[in-house]
């Protein structure tokens, strides 16, 4: 089964597709969030993460990838476990902002293979090359002007577009 | 007590992590944890209080899960209960009908029948314990059930017999097992417990036996009466009222328990 | 010592089951071998305080069984898993397991977490959900298992553990009781020479009621040099010491 079929099997009940979510995800979460968090604060978020996805399964919309969904969870159980525990250390998972804006949160390096692949269509594609350049490799809009051969006004517009297109692949989960 | 080699599964194949700090079977353990968790009712968690045991009032609901020696038990309370009105100028039916009933229980969810009787005798809370609270809820439930019929057959042909079976059998011995159920919880001990439950049944036989004007001493009528008058009643609900009583005071909550 | 018995004797009418039987047994895994009717599930009902001795002292954990509330606090710190155990058809696995963590008297707020250890532990994490009346022999086998280790016991007894399991599910219980015995005493008894070669430190050998042989599983090894019966150097020790014993009760 893909992820949105072990997603609809879990919210009605079935804690096997629960584990077997468990068992494909939670390596690769554990690694991302290890590069912010302790061994123990890891497990606790772990642990947290996937009990919120039983409990909240059935909100789950397939229109994005179901491991940005389970990365957004993650997330946002890290940060409320680091809000415990004062300002000082919610700085350590933030990277390069503000989390109000799940897009926003998600156009970092550690999101951008799961969530473009949905949302902005395979590697060469308009949107992809664009989204590649800006905010993979980091180019500032000129560059990436220059490169793809357009306006640069069109480069800024087409950004925005794609990240219209990424909020609506998150399908806005807090 | 908790044995850390526990958490590290066999057979499965541990899951791998891109960090070996982080134990992800302990997380899914965890997680398990919650998920398998069987969230028990309001009443199971009033009888686990009153019991002062999670394990025997899980004992007491699931009852009637075990569905061969819910049955078999079942008959036998209802057939003794039936034999009682038959038997009404016998005197020592009245006397030996509880025990009849007592022995059927015992064999229904003991050796006879109980698959994991032998493991059962080897748990700290006492099977002896475990068998006067299945007791209990076979009584209970099958009153319950009298109740129901009995008001079901209202002004029917069968209203009479389901009311006698009811309110001169099934309700008396409820309360004669839970006030032995009460006992036994108090003072820790089943046999302690069903001497209570004896010695009450009795006492209340004889000493309504010692009041009767009409004959005096202990006589069939006297006996019969005993079971079947409804004076009688309000002392098996002050009976009642003296094993809640007892068993909130030995049970009630204390820093750190339950 | 977790296990002190000495001179124990349980008979049943004319039949004596276990006669005169003294072991101390510490940590670790300590196998119990023997053909059926050897006294083997007799002696760990005893262990197991299912059965008072005839005869003899029997002392468990450093308690004395015989005493009501030592009694209950053996049993506490004890696990289970009897020859022929049956089970609720209606209880899923987690139900029962957790049955039994609560008439072990174990803390409610521990049961949940060590119900799905051992649930886990024994493999059966995919099915903690099914009804046992759908499981397998071997299935319901490692429920048992499960139970009899929720509760973390200091003195954990299984009587013919491995029945039904398959050869790969047999070597996870050897690794399984390996690890366990690490912390507590662990008894295994069976008839099967192979479950306690490679898991158990050592073992005791009964007949007729009697200990015939205790030492490790390398010195009943050495018992077969030169005897044919048996397929393996450790069975072949296995009949070698039967036949011995029953040559000198004949004789």
């Amino acid at each position: 089964m893909d992820d949105d079929e072990l997603i609809a099997s879990l919210a009605g009940g079935d804690d096997m597709a629960l584990r077997q979510l468990f068992d494909r995800h939670a390596p690769w979460l554990a690694a991302r969030l290890r590069k912010a968090l302790p061994p123990d604060d890891v497990e606790d978020v772990l642990q947290e993460t996937f009990l919120a996805v039983w409990k909240n399964a059935g909100t789950y919309q397939p229109r994005g990838t179901p491991a940005a969904w389970l990365w957004v969870i993650a997330r946002n159980q890290a940060a409320l476990l680091l809000r415990k525990r004062g300002p000082a250390t919610q700085a350590l998972l933030d990277e390069g902002g503000p989390v109000s804006d799940p897009a926003e949160a998600a156009a970092t390096r550690t999101d951008l293979d799961v969530a473009a692949a949905a949302a902005l269509g395979p590697p060469g594609c308009p949107d992809r090359e664009l989204w590649r350049l800006m905010y993979e490799e980091g180019r500032p809009v000129a560059e990436v002007a220059e490169l793809m051969g357009v306006p640069e006004g069109t480069v800024k517009s087409r950004a925005h577009r794609a990240r219209r297109l990424l909020r609506a692949a998150l399908g806005g989960v807090q | 007590m908790n044995d850390p080699s526990l958490n590290e599964p066999i057979g499965g194949g541990s899951r791998s992590a891109a960090n070996d700090d982080i134990d992800l079977d302990r997380v899914w353990v965890n997680v398990a944890a919650e998920v398998w968790r069987r969230h028990p009712g309001r009443l199971e968690r009033t009888a686990a209080r009153l019991l002062r045991s999670p394990g025997l009032a899980r004992a007491l609901f699931t009852t009637p899960s075990l569905l061969l020696p819910w049955l078999i038990a079942s008959a036998v309370v209802l057939a003794v209960g039936a034999l009682t009105q038959v038997g009404a100028g016998q005197p020592v039916v009245w006397l030996i009908a509880p025990a009849v009933a007592a022995v059927g229980i015992a064999y229904s969810y003991g050796p006879g029948l109980d698959p994991a009787w032998e493991l059962s005798c080897s748990m700290p809370v006492s099977d002896r314990l475990v068998l006067l609270t299945r007791g209990v809820a076979v009584f209970a439930m099958n009153a319950v059930l009298g109740l129901i019929a009995s008001a079901a057959t209202l002004g029917t042909h069968a209203s009479a017999g389901t009311a006698q079976l009811t309110f001169a059998w099934l309700l008396p011995m409820t309360a004669a097992c839970a006030f032995a159920l009460a006992v036994a919880v108090a003072v820790r001990s089943a046999m302690a417990g069903a001497g209570a439950g004896v010695g009450a049944w009795l006492t209340l036989v004889l000493a309504h036996s010692a009041t009767d004007g009409a004959g005096g001493g202990l006589s069939a009528p006297a006996l019969t009466s005993a079971i079947t008058d409804a004076n009688l009643y309000l002392p098996y609900l002050a009976v009642a009222a003296c094993c809640a009583v007892i068993v909130l005071f030995a049970t009630r909550p204390r820093r750190g328990l339950l | 010592m977790n296990i002190e018995l000495t001179d124990v004797t349980r008979t049943f009418g004319r039949n004596k089951a276990v006669d005169g039987v003294s072991l101390a047994v510490g940590p670790g895994v300590f196998g119990l071998l023997g053909p059926n009717g050897a006294g083997k599930t007799s002696l760990l009902r005893m262990l197991a305080t299912v059965l008072p001795p005839s005869s003899g002292t029997v002392r468990l954990l450093d308690r004395d069984p015989s005493r009501p509330a030592a009694r209950t606090e053996i049993r506490r710190r004890l696990g289970y898993l009897p020859q022929n155990l049956g089970y609720y058809p209606s209880f899923t696995v987690a139900e029962f397991v957790e049955y039994f963590a609560l008439l072990k008297e174990m803390p409610a707020h521990q049961v949940p977490k060590a119900v799905a250890a051992a649930v886990e532990r024994v493999d059966l994490g995919p099915r903690a959900k099914a009804r046992l009346r759908t499981l397998s022999g071997g299935m319901l086998r490692r429920v048992g298992i499960a139970q009899a280790i929720v509760n973390g016991p200091d003195l954990l007894l299984l009587d013919e553990p491995t029945a039904g399991l398959d050869p790969e599910q047999r070597v996870a219980f050897r690794t399984l009781i390996r690890d366990l015995g690490q912390h507590a005493t662990v008894v295994v008894s069976t008839h099967l020479v192979e479950d306690v070669g490679t898991a158990c430190s050592e073992v005791a050998l009964m007949a007729e009621g009697k200990v015939v042989f205790r030492g490790t599983p390398d010195e009943l090894t050495a018992q077969g040099e030169g005897h044919q019966v048996g397929d393996s150097p450790l069975e072949r020790g296995y009949s070698a010491v039967l036949a011995a014993s029953r040559e000198q009760v004949a004789a």
